[in-house]
């Protein structure tokens, strides 16, 4: 697309909007007349209302970053659609908060836009996202405000709102490790360690990699969130490896989540269940196991095509609303829906690690890696946990899954990413911008 | 970094591929095995959720059907005869599973075994999913004579054509309303299972095919037999001593006769007044092999293969139990000491002496029929098991018929009606007189059209019930009951 006009990126966005739209309201009219033979009576009012949300959006995008990629956001739209249509499956008034929760996210993509006008602006907060991520991160520990939901303290009250401060903090820390590694990379990159075949930095170099495996073993004892502890180690991981270009971290990231594992197995009860299920969930099918195999029982139900949009029977697994959306997708739509929410998913990851190709700057390249690497890990560990072939971790499932906390903070990333496509397309030779053109005169 | 970020993208790839295949295997390979697992309440939540066929009686009486409702589920079951035919068509409870002809004809009723005829091109487009209508070998009349025959007593009543295997009468007393299992309000359903699982009569359990009783001097028929098969006695020899205690070997509990009375004479003789001394003195003739052998071939250790869940099989002895035991060979030849039977067993040792030796498969369904009236499944009548010779049949019967002529079940006489039956009265042994009340039973002798097994369980309570007495009129109101059917026959 490079090179292409932003008006035409923008056209081709707003098309693949209406096609998100359109299947969503069918999926929806569709899963009403298999449940109640009738239309949902909110169908044109939600219509509109998803109209609405999406065309601010992409009005947003076409003013304030015309030259951004245009298949991220109809993906995301999608998602979160097909996300809607399957939450008011299991449970109608999660599906009006969620209708809320979009509007609230929309807002803050738009806010990102409007905030956010270079994405290099954002370096220079480094150690104020460093202390917003991991205070966010220890957030719920705090006695008084932490709630253990589910038996996770992952919650913070805030009145009568509950929130997953996690799902924010893993933008701020991805932004962190970017400007932390930009400066640092190259002194962690020379390699003047031996051990055997292996070329190691420095072992003085190795603290923030330690620091990184600390936190996150935090996060996994004291929170009891495998899931987030996960992810926020396989982002650092990663992006220290894309920053240094050294599979040495590689190795040794893999070898110190293995031994953080082992150690997570055979001290941790709540560990070890997940282990043990994983494995075997069968002779546990009645109570540890439940999930896992009504999970299975779902897919197998749904087959190729699925039972239909509301004729399969969400409710019976639990938490189908947030880490077990994908096995109702997997009973009423099959095969098929399965296979396409992963191919959207699969789209989005490439088109993010396309825009770190072509970003221009190293900032720019590792903040759109870790943003990726986010949607990549976390959409793939809950749907290898549901699926069993990963332990399962509980976590959302980006864009689909029910909750605010989550749904604002993917927005948010996706406006990011957005912005940085924004900037590759201006400075390789695209359209002048008449925004940029006022920012300059400002 | 872009050649890393390439990198990143091809294990992304990688890990989704991944995904992928193990979704196959979830939604394809795994499927069917999934869709069977116990657990899997998929399969039982669609069944109510969707449209099930009506079940009637071979008379025409609607017994079970589906009527829309507003509740938790679109439709509910309903059983407009409440009890009377609990223990033909079972129940449909969300909690508690399916029993009877709702489970063994789950699929036919659901429509899932029945391939949809297209009938013209629509059809191609809708989902067309016909249930299947289930009509009975029951008839409501005759069903009716045995439950009010048998009235408030516990019991059972298992009533079979023996040329085609149709099970015209099974009712078991006390029955259950099967409505209060199917409702929609689960407590209001848990709560009345449990009230009839804390019933001393216990409602639930269906006395005609799941309970073994001692099956007391029906059991004689068994014992005549292996005697007669075996060639040990013939019509004419030998002529059994008048004696009113047989001596048993190694005890001294001498076998006695009903009543203290003395009896003997030739085989018809003695199966006519039910003479315990003559049998005790038969069975220690023809030995503990023969029996069993006698008793497998009427299907004693064998299931029978009606067509309802859960039937159990009646029992013989092992032959282990009798080594130095000769006391129970003597006891087994009367229907004593091990042996135990269900209802349905013994009305089918009845159909197989009036079917010249063969039983018949029984079956509770006649036909199957789509919702556009097509026959789909019809009975077809099918021998399950020899259980002897047709001329050892021959003289049984015979044997039997002398029973009713002027023996001990004379309350069976039928003007017109060649009738015969066998009686027992099985002692319970326990404090204070006490028995079940037994009687097999067949009509017309040339052309049979029913073998009856009546069961009147005895407890401290009943006293001394004599099958004559008290199991006789139950049958004889049973076969009138037949009789008066229509011919299905032109």
């Amino acid at each position: 697309m490079r090179g292409r006009p932003a008006t035409s990126r923008r056209n081709t966005e707003l098309g693949l909007l209406v096609l998100a739209i359109v299947t969503t309201a069918g999926l929806y009219a569709l899963a009403g007349l298999g449940h109640n033979a009738s239309l949902p009576a909110n169908l044109v009012p939600l219509l509109v209302f998803f109209c609405a949300l999406l065309v601010t959006a992409h009005m947003a995008v076409r003013r304030l970053a015309p030259g951004a990629d245009g298949v991220l956001l109809p993906i995301a739209g999608l998602l979160n659609g097909l996300g809607y249509v399957f939450i008011a499956r299991v449970d109608e008034d999660l599906a009006g908060l969620q209708a809320t929760w979009t509007a609230v996210g929309i807002g803050a993509f738009v806010a990102t836009l409007v905030v956010v006008r270079r994405l290099r602006d954002l370096d220079r907060y480094r150690y104020t996202f460093a202390v917003v991520g991991v205070g966010l991160l220890l957030l719920p520990l705090l006695p008084g405000i932490g709630r253990n939901i589910n038996g996770a303290r992952l919650w913070v009250s805030l009145g009568p709102i509950n929130v997953q401060p996690g799902e924010a903090a893993k933008i701020a820390l991805a932004i962190f490790f970017a400007s932390y590694l930009v400066e640092k990379r190259d002194l962690l990159s020379v390699a003047t360690f031996r051990v055997g075949p292996l070329l190691l930095p420095d072992p003085k170099h190795l603290g923030p990699l330690l620091i990184a495996w600390g936190g996150s073993l935090v996060v996994m004892v004291a929170e009891r969130d495998l899931g987030s502890s996960l992810l926020f180690f396989a982002l650092f991981v990663v992006v220290l490896w894309v920053a240094t270009q050294r599979a040495a971290y590689l190795g040794l990231g893999g070898a110190m989540f293995g031994a953080g594992a082992l150690i997570a197995w055979n001290a941790f009860d709540h560990v070890s269940a997940r282990v043990r299920i994983w494995l075997d969930p069968w002779p546990e099918a009645q109570d540890a196991g439940f999930q896992v195999v009504q999970a299975a029982f779902a897919f197998g139900w749904g087959g190729l095509a699925g039972t239909g949009p509301g004729l399969g029977q969400p409710t019976i697994i639990p938490a189908a609303e947030t880490d077990f959306i994908f096995a109702v997708i997997g009973e009423e739509l099959g095969l098929l829906g399965t296979t396409a929410v992963l191919a959207g998913f699969l789209l989005m990851v490439g088109t993010g690690l396309r825009i770190a190709m072509r970003a221009d700057g190293a900032f720019e390249k590792l903040v759109a890696v870790g943003l990726t690497t986010i949607l990549a890990v976390q959409s793939f560990i809950i749907i290898g946990g549901v699926v069993r072939l990963v332990p399962l971790t509980g976590i959302t499932l980006p864009f689909v899954s029910y909750g605010g906390s989550s749904l604002i903070a993917n927005y948010v990333l996706l406006a990011l990413l957005l912005r940085i496509s924004d900037r590759t397309t201006s400075l390789s030779g695209g359209p002048p911008r008449p925004v940029a053109a006022g920012e300059r005169a400002r | 970094m872009n050649s890393r970020i390439r990198r990143l993208g091809v294990v992304v790839a990688a890990l989704y591929a991944a995904l992928f295949v193990q979704l196959n295997l979830l939604h394809l390979v795994r499927a069917d095995e999934y869709s069977a697992h116990p657990a899997n309440s998929r399969a039982i939540k669609r069944d109510f959720e969707q449209p099930r066929g009506t079940i009637q009686t071979a008379d025409g009486v609607v017994v079970a059907r589906s009527v829309i409702v507003n509740g938790p589920f679109e439709r509910q079951r309903e059983y407009p005869e409440g009890e009377l035919f609990a223990p033909v068509t079972g129940f449909f409870s969300f909690t508690f599973g399916t029993d009877g002809v709702e489970r063994s004809y789950n699929a036919e009723l659901t429509g899932r075994d029945i391939e949809v005829r297209i009938r013209n091109i629509a059809d191609l487009f809708v989902d067309r999913r016909p249930t299947g209508n289930i009509t009975l070998t029951v008839a409501k009349s005759v069903q009716q004579a045995a439950a009010q025959a048998l009235g408030d007593r516990r019991g059972a009543v298992v009533a079979v054509n023996p040329q085609t295997g149709a099970v015209l009468a099974l009712w078991s007393s006390p029955s259950f309303d099967p409505n209060e299992l199917s409702q929609h309000d689960q407590s209001a359903v848990t709560a009345a299972r449990q009230a009839m699982l804390d019933n001393p009569a216990k409602p639930l359990t269906n006395r005609a095919i799941r309970e073994r009783y001692f099956p007391g001097s029906t059991f004689k028929i068994v014992t005549a037999t292996a005697a007669l098969e075996t060639g040990t006695v013939t019509p004419t020899e030998p002529v059994y001593p008048t004696l009113s205690a047989l001596d048993l070997p190694t005890t001294n509990r001498p076998l006695t006769n009903f009543g203290g009375s003395s009896c003997g004479g030739n085989l018809f003789r003695v199966i006519q007044v039910s003479c315990n001394t003559a049998f005790g003195q038969m069975g220690l003739d023809v030995g503990a092999e023969a029996l069993a052998d006698a008793a497998a071939g009427y299907g004693f250790g064998q299931v029978p293969p009606l067509d309802l869940p859960a039937v159990v099989a009646a029992t013989f002895p092992p032959l282990e139990a009798f080594d130095r035991n000769l006391p129970a060979v003597a006891q087994s030849a009367i229907g004593q000491f091990d042996v135990q039977a269900t209802p349905l067993q013994m009305a089918l040792m009845a159909a197989a002496v009036v079917n010249g030796g063969s039983i018949v498969r029984p079956q509770v369904v006649a036909e199957v029929r789509d919702d556009a009236g097509e026959v789909i499944a019809r009975l077809e009548p099918r021998e399950w098991r020899r259980a002897m010779g047709s001329e050892t049949a021959d003289l049984l019967e015979q044997a039997m018929i002398g029973v009713v002529d002027g023996g001990t079940a004379t309350v069976l006489r039928t003007p017109g009606v060649s009738v015969g039956a066998k009686t027992g009265t099985a002692e319970l042994g326990g404090e204070g007189p006490a028995s079940h009340a037994w009687i097999i039973a067949f009509a017309p002798a040339d052309d049979p059209k029913v073998a009856v097994a009546v069961f009147v369980e005895g407890d401290e309570t009943t006293g001394t019930q004599t099958g004559g007495r008290i199991a006789g009129p139950i049958a004889k109101a049973v076969i009138d009951a037949v009789l008066a059917l229509p011919d299905p026959r032109p």
